[in-house]
């Protein structure tokens, strides 16, 4: 019975994961896949000298944190409007949470429409309501595009940290509020003494999980900007990708893959930590 | 008073963040309504004038997405039949066996939802290489059910829990074998679930770009975000046709999302998190 699961992932994921390793220490290409030759770490050595790498992990860090920071925000607001029951509160939170099953990818696509610095709608509703005398490039001035990127991520994340929220949020017990109430505590209170500490764990949690996801999530920036311009956009998995499409270089690529791997295992290793201290059940 | 001010704030906090979210949906379908001359019209014209559906016209003829389509449609379906299954299969001994590898299982499970497809693609491209099967649509298929069937078993074994073993003991009782009992008791309650796992699993399928654009090549063999992915570089692709593709590639998830949300997030909550 679990034998097809696990084959497959042992095929699909781990082997391919331990033959990543290998092939980051080989010069490979997709023209010499069956000469591969070992180079050491000549891969990692281009990586890290390339005078963009900085650079690149700085803009992932920029791009997660920002990301996470007002999926949370936005998705917790959310997720308190929504928490008491209102007549077609289903219908509401089956039409609003419609992005979470969609194409990163196609999401990209269609937001740089939006984000066109011609035709943009966006840029139409800004100008009628005063708010900017010029139309913005949002994706391709260097100085919008990382900007423009995080907001699609936003809109695209609210609904995962509202279910997430949402659920935990039901779990609180009413008494705590009745008793609060009894005890005159105001609004503010009572979200920051009884609900924010009763659904840490579900917080801690779900950001955790959505910081791994995030950096994994290439889709939206490659389709709107692939991680332009100059460079403005370009994260880790980003850069991967562009060398797997543009370089044809497996080996620096792996290389890379490697690195994000590494990253990954740190923080899904705190995931487990924290997961395993109550926040969810194994 | 107070309250009042607060709930009318409530509802319109509600208000605003419903048209943020529908409105870029809204607004790529009526770009791909539009006749070809209004969509780059300055200033820009929010409604079309009349209803045009050249660009489907030209998506679905000249620029073959009915291929595509359907490219697409089978890779989706026939991983997400397998994935199901597998999944359901191992969730269930996850959630009813107690076995010395099981905590080792399942932190496999949790650790390979951390791999993203596009950090795997290389070596999965040299080993499939090797088969002689890139370039096709059965590597991607390959591919998308192993990646489902993992999701599958957490969001299964997650189900499985929450169903109580009573149902299944009273079965026996009655003299159902195991299996019976699965399959005349087990299974239609839990049909709702097997629903949302097959969706999930379609809906992640239906919307994987970087590994197909690295395995397919011919243009007959392309799945809907691979010719999207070809379509940018392309010159002189209408952006109304552009909209038009990207709802053919959109409203398929949303579609099924419609019909499953439900589940998938009762599935999605229980399963990675314990109130």
């Amino acid at each position: 019975m679990l034998l097809p699961t696990f084959a497959l992932i042992f095929f699909i994921n781990l082997y391919p994961l331990v033959r990543g390793g290998v092939i980051s220490f080989q010069r490979l290409t997709v023209f010499t896949l069956n000469r591969p030759r070992f180079i050491g770490f000549e891969n990692y050595r281009t990586l890290i000298t390339d005078p963009n790498f900085w650079n690149i992990i700085l803009n992932t860090v920029v791009w997660i944190f920002f990301s996470v920071l007002f999926q949370l925000v936005f998705g917790f607001i959310l997720a308190l409007l929504l928490v008491k029951p209102f007549k077609g509160r289903g219908l509401y939170m089956g039409v609003v949470f419609y992005p979470w099953a969609l194409s990163g990818f196609a999401i990209g696509l269609l937001w740089s429409w939006i984000l066109n610095g011609q035709f943009g709608i966006l840029n139409d509703i800004l100008i009628k309501l005063h708010l900017i005398k010029q139309p913005i490039s949002f994706l391709s001035d260097p100085r919008f595009a990382m900007f423009s990127v995080i907001m699609i991520n936003v809109w695209y994340g609210i609904p995962f940290f509202a279910i997430m929220l949402l659920a935990a949020l039901q779990s609180v017990p009413k008494e705590l509020y009745e008793a609060a109430q009894i005890d005159g505590a105001t609004m503010w209170h009572r979200l920051v003494r009884i609900t924010i500490p009763c659904i840490k764990p579900a917080i801690t949690s779900t950001v955790l999980l959505r910081i791994i996801w995030v950096m994994n999530f290439p889709d939206i920036i490659y389709g709107t900007t692939r991680g332009g311009p100059a460079g403005a956009t370009n994260i880790l998995s980003v850069q991967m990708i562009n060398i797997v499409y543009y370089q044809n270089n497996f080996g620096k690529a792996s290389a890379l893959g490697i690195i994000i791997t590494g990253v990954l295992l740190a923080f899904s290793v705190a995931y487990l930590i924290v997961a395993e201290k109550g926040a969810f059940e194994l | 008073m107070k309250y009042r001010v607060l709930s009318i704030l409530r509802v319109l906090g509600l208000i605003v963040y419903l048209l943020f979210a529908v409105f870029p949906l809204v607004w790529i379908i009526l770009t791909s309504i539009k006749p070809i001359n209004e969509v780059y019209s300055f200033p820009i014209k929010y409604l079309p004038s009349r209803i045009s559906f050249d660009a489907y016209r030209y998506l679905f003829s000249f620029a073959r997405f009915q291929v595509y389509f359907k490219n697409s449609f089978l890779v989706a379906t026939v991983s997400a039949l397998f994935s199901t299954s597998f999944s359901l299969m191992s969730g269930y001994v996850l959630s009813r066996f107690q076995f010395k590898l099981k905590h080792f299982l399942l932190l496999t499970l949790f650790f390979v939802q951390m791999l993203p497809t596009y950090l795997l693609m290389i070596p999965q491209f040299t080993m499939f290489s090797k088969l002689k099967l890139t370039n096709t649509l059965l590597s991607i298929v390959i591919i998308y059910t192993g990646f489902g069937a993992a999701f599958g078993a957490i969001m299964a074994r997650a189900f499985f829990k929450s169903l109580p073993k009573e149902i299944e003991e009273a079965a026996w009782i009655d003299g159902c074998s195991r299996f019976e009992a699965l399959l005349k008791v087990v299974l239609p309650v839990f049909l709702p679930n097997v629903g949302a796992i097959f969706s999930f699993c379609f809906v992640n399928s239906w919307n994987e770009v970087f590994t197909a654009v690295l395995f397919i090549h011919s243009d007959h063999k392309m799945t809907v975000p691979v010719a999207l992915y070809s379509f940018v570089s392309k010159a002189g692709i209408q952006w109304n046709v552009m909209a038009a593709g990207i709802v053919v590639a959109l409203l398929p998830t949303v579609l099924v999302f419609a019909i499953a949300q439900r589940y998938i997030i009762q599935g999605l909550t229980q399963g990675a998190l314990k109130g």
